[in-house]
């Protein structure tokens, strides 16, 4: 019979095998989306159009530090045991900023009227926001799902819960970046 | 462009059922229609290669399936031979299948087929005597315009026809395509060329006809309800119908031009991307 | 490798936590062959009104026509033809083949295979069946709206896909309905890939798995990866559908900014060419495996067939240009694909070759899962072959959306997918219910079958040499069709005769499952060593009371130097040597 710690990296593997498969398969979806921007952008005589240069360049950048931030929180989540709730509140807090300055983002660049139906780099620049923040929503959902064993029912966390839950989390934090480097500063 | 569909669905079904299917033989009526270009053969002779060399390996394989179960069957061969063919000879076998495979189709038929693409296929050059075309598909519908005698396209001497394509025979005509709405496919079976019309961009096809006659056009690509009743007409006329038929169209078209109207000057300028 | 515990619960005691909301990989592939049956139904009826409109353009649909098209008095109208065509795509290779063959056979048969209790995650499989029942429904709701479902062929190209060529909410719900099967699919990915790389049973080694499972765990590969790929263009094209926005549309009609609907075929074929492999490899898989068992002998080249399968998985992502030759991309981007689709033939030949030594002297037993596995090898040698012609640029500029293409990808998606699900079917409903099905019943099933289905294709791929192209009302308005008429009810009634030959096996099904005094199925009826065959049948809640340990090959049959009377080994018993 496997001891306890074998048990226990066996399932580190397993988890973080499924883990893997489904962050390549959001991937993948991610990758096509960026496919449609890199042939946009071949198309596009000048770079950056005017529809960019148009549109708000602190929220974004806002945007980035606190996706940043969260992810640095998650982290401290990870490591910390006594200070665990805290930073869990922090990451989840950090998130929802995210998400309102997303909206701060749309809301702004309705004001310059610029449309999702305006054309092809606005509705890549909105689809895609879009599309992120969705994520970023199911992301939340799996914070809260955490937070329910971080808070309340501390001897049920586990390792795998923390890991699997942050790769998610710093995959669309990665994600994020290349859509602002991408859309705002390349 | 007002075209009635109805009245367009009744003529073409009337049509369809006076003209009865002729007597052909049955080996006839699997052939594909009369070739009139002069590059037809290569796709005819691809073909028909391939379907000897399929023919070899298939007859391979249905010899093996029912050969080995005739002769191996429970009733016949009680006592299988135990091998996981994994021997030496066995790779050996399954790897002269394999390059076989690979000498006799893969090659044969990627280089015939770039051959035939780079010499005949893709080779658009256009100078010389020969006839440029711009087709713009529709839904369902084809208009095809000609330069005139100033060569220009979008010019006043334009002549524009609906679904009826006239060619002088013995000419290279080269079309260019695009779409005003969702994709279609140019597709002459009498000349084995097919290409897709899409909207925002510029396709090319080209072909020369050998035979006066009238032939058929459709469309290949779905392109909704009506996908089915796309048809044009080619004619093939004689090179001196056709200049005179250009030279009549011509003054008609001047005569009738009406310089108001935009949606008349579809045409773009010859090889524009 | 250290076995990770797998625990057991207690069985689940109510209707609903039993067959409805259930957990048990078992029960769900069961759920997912109920589901893919009534699809296949309903995706067969409308094969009929397509092949009896080609046939009989204008001619009311016999026996049900008035009822389902009253006001054309049991004519199908053209816009329903394009409805039913596009369903009929839809549905057969999305709520038919893919849960039967990666659905009902991944989920039933994986654990038990490799000797596992259950799927890794058996609360992500649950919901993998549920989000497919939920896609499903969203395409029955849109055949019911008033402009009808979407109709704008399987692929649905932009920009007729777009509200530009088809208004009404049908094209949206078709979007949606696919994104759902699609997270479906791609939950069920995850779980065969984590549970086949982690819970296979002590010794049971990679190159020890049955070549099903093989088939099984590549598919779900190509499926995680490239789903999520077609994802990406249905959100997009949702977008234009529903935002305004301008992704795919171009031409005169675009607007406000210029897309490219040719983008759209990119990304559909980078996931639509894996999808065609992601439908055979099981069917590959399953029909290797069989040909040894009812040959008696091991699988011939058995580690080559599962690396040739590997080869074809990795091919399969690179060649999906050959679908797009028409739009005119580059000619070296052009060159380059042919070259690469050509490259496929060389691993299936190696598997064929294979498939062929497995029969060679063999005691072959012609069982009915047998006979269906054969009669793959048949139709896909054609299938496969016929593929040549339409890799070839040449050819293709003649050939491209003619009934040829439609022959070749039914000979190989259709007809060899179709009778490998059925081989699998027969061979494993012992396990399954617990029940032998008539063998006579479908030894008649499959001639009745095989031989319709050979006139139905053949004939396709000569109408298609002969000029005529895809998706047409009615074909007879051209001139060059006209001496296809006959060729075109002779497909129609070899289609009509196949369509009744399947109410042989539905009877034989039912009967099988709710009959009376019907014989227990033994727990090994067929005399094979892979695990499944070593509980009893039907296989009991959580399978394995003790986790096996395997000890040797899938396809440990007619060893000469057994003694023990039986002439094949379990794959938990130690290969005899002389």
């Amino acid at each position: 019979m496997a001891t306890k710690a074998q048990i226990q990296e066996e399932k580190v593997f397993q988890n973080s095998v499924a883990m893997t498969v489904t962050l390549i398969a959001f991937g993948m979806m991610f990758a096509t989306l960026f496919l449609g921007y890199f042939l946009v952008r071949a198309n596009t005589a000048v770079w950056p159009p005017v529809e960019i240069q148009n549109m708000p360049k602190l929220l974004p950048f806002l945007s980035t530090l606190v996706m940043g931030l969260s992810s640095l929180t998650y982290l401290k989540m990870e490591k910390s045991e006594s200070q665990r709730s805290l930073y869990w509140i922090l990451t989840f807090a950090l998130g929802i900023v995210f998400l309102v300055l997303q909206w701060i983002l749309w809301g702004a660049l309705k004001e310059k009227g610029i449309l999702v139906s305006n054309g092809n780099v606005p509705s890549m620049v909105i689809a895609f926001t879009w599309i992120h923040a969705a994520h970023i929503l199911l992301g939340l959902i799996a914070l809260s799902w955490l937070g329910k064993y971080v808070l309340k029912k501390k001897e049920e966390l586990t390792v795998i819960k923390l890991m699997n839950v942050g790769k998610f989390w710093h995959f669309l934090g990665v994600i994020w970046l290349l859509i602002y480097l991408m859309m705002f500063v390349l | 462009m007002s075209i009635s569909f109805s009245e367009r669905l009744l003529g073409l079904i009337s049509n369809a059922y006076e003209i009865s299917a002729k007597s052909v033989s049955f080996w006839e009526s699997f052939q594909p229609p009369e070739d009139i270009s002069s590059n037809g053969h290569l796709i005819e002779w691809l073909f028909y290669y391939t379907t000897y060399v399929n023919l070899f390996w298939f007859a391979l394989v249905v010899i093996g399936l029912f050969g080995f179960s005739f002769l191996y069957s429970q009733k016949r061969h009680k006592k299988p031979v135990y091998t996981h063919g994994n021997e030496k000879k066995h790779l050996f076998i399954t790897a002269f299948i394999a390059v076989g495979v690979f000498l006799s189709v893969d090659l044969v038929i990627t280089k015939v087929s770039s051959r035939d693409m780079k010499e005949s296929f893709w080779n658009f050059d256009d100078s010389g005597d020969t006839v440029k075309v711009q087709v713009l598909a529709q839904q369902w519908a084809w208009n095809f315009r000609y330069a005139g005698t100033d060569g220009e396209f979008n010019t006043a001497d334009d002549v524009v026809t609906l679904n009826n394509l006239r060619v002088p025979m013995g000419k290279k005509i080269f079309l260019q395509m695009t779409s005003k709405d969702v994709i279609h496919a140019f597709y002459l079976p009498n000349a084995r060329i097919k290409a897709d019309a899409i909207p925002g961009r510029f396709s090319k096809l080209w072909f020369d006809a050998n035979k006066a006659g009238e032939y058929e056009i459709a469309c290949a690509e779905m392109c909704g309800t009506h996908h089915y009743l796309m048809k044009a007409q080619l004619t093939v006329m004689t090179q001196e119908d056709f200049a005179s038929w250009v030279n009549e169209s011509q003054s008609m078209a001047i005569a009738t031009n009406d310089t108001e109207d935009v949606n008349l000057r579809w045409g773009w300028k010859w090889g524009s991307k | 490798m250290a076995f990770l515990e797998q625990h057991i619960h207690d069985e689940p005691k109510t209707f609903i936590s039993k067959y409805v909301i259930s957990y048990d990989h078992k029960v769900i592939g069961k759920q997912f062959l109920w589901y893919g049956i009534f699809w296949l139904l309903v995706g067969g009826l409308m094969a009929m009104l397509i092949r009896w409109t080609l046939a009989y353009p204008g001619v009311p649909f016999p026996l049900i026509g008035s009822l389902l098209f009253p006001h054309t008095g049991g004519v199908v109208p053209p816009d329903t033809y394009a409805m039913l065509f596009t369903m009929h795509g839809t549905i057969m290779i999305f709520f038919a083949i893919t849960p039967i063959l990666i659905g009902a056979f991944g989920n039933f048969c994986i654990p038990l295979m490799i000797g596992a209790r259950d799927m890794i995650f058996p609360t992500l499989n649950m919901l993998s069946f549920w989000f497919s029942m939920a896609s499903g429904a969203l395409l029955l709701i849109s055949l019911c709206l008033p402009l009808g479902a979407a109709a704008g062929g399987w692929t649905s190209y932009p920009t007729l896909s777009t509200t530009l060529g088809s208004p009404g909410a049908g094209q949206t719900l078709w979007l949606l309905s696919l994104f759902l099967f699609g997270a479906s699919s791609t939950m069920g990915a995850v779980n065969y890939i984590t549970t086949v790389i982690t819970l296979r049973a002590p010794g049971m080694d990679y190159f020890k798995m049955p070549l099903t499972i093989w088939g099984i765990w590549l598919t779900s590969i190509l499926n995680a990866i490239f789903v999520p790929v077609l994802g990406a263009g249905l959100i997009l094209l949702t977008f234009d559908r529903v935002f305004g926005t301008t992704f795919f549309l171009a031409g005169a009609a675009a607007t406000s900014g210029k897309g490219d609907p040719v983008l759209f075929q990119h990304v559909f074929w980078i996931f639509g060419h894996p999808e065609v492999y992601i439908l055979i490899l099981p069917a590959w898989g399953i029909v290797s495996d069989l040909l040894s068992f009812f040959s008696r002998k091991p699988a011939f080249g058995y580690k080559m067939t599962a690396l040739s399968l590997t080869a074809i998985t990795i091919l399969s992502t690179v060649v999906y240009g050959h679908h797009m030759y028409t739009t005119q991309m580059s000619p070296l981007l052009t060159q380059s694909f042919m070259t690469l689709t050509m490259l496929i033939s060389m691993p299936s030949a190696v598997f064929f070759a294979n498939w062929l030594g497995t029969l060679w002297k063999g005691s072959i037993r012609f069982t009915s899962p047998m006979l269906f596995s054969l009669g793959v090898v048949f139709v896909f040698g054609l299938g496969g072959l016929t593929g040549l012609y339409l890799a070839s640029t040449s050819i293709d500029l003649y050939l491209h959306d003619t009934y040829f293409v439609v022959g070749h990808f039914h000979y190989t998606m259709a007809a060899s997918v179709l009778l490998g699900g059925f081989a699998g079917t027969y061979f494993w409903f012992p396990k399954m219910f617990g029940r032998m099905m008539d063998e006579k019943l479908a030894k008649i099933h499959f001639w009745t079958t095989m031989i319709p289905l050979n006139g139905i294709f053949t004939g396709m791929m000569m109408m298609g040499w002969a000029g005529m192209h895809r998706r047409l009302y009615n074909p007879f308005i051209y001139e060059f069709t006209q001496n296809l008429m006959p060729l075109n009810k002779f497909v129609t009634y070899c289609a009509i005769a196949m369509g009744f030959a399947q109410f042989t096996f539905l009877y034989n099904f039912f009967k099988t499952i709710f009959g009376k005094n019907i014989p227990q199925a033994s727990s090994n009826p067929w005399d094979v060593g892979t695990l499944e065959w070593t509980i009893p049948s039907p296989a009991p809640h959580y399978n394995f009371k003790e986790i096996p340990h395997v000890k040797c090959g899938p396809h440990e049959l007619g060893n000469p130097n057994l003694t023990d009377g039986k002439d094949f080994q379990y794959q938990t018993e130690e290969l005899v040597k002389a």
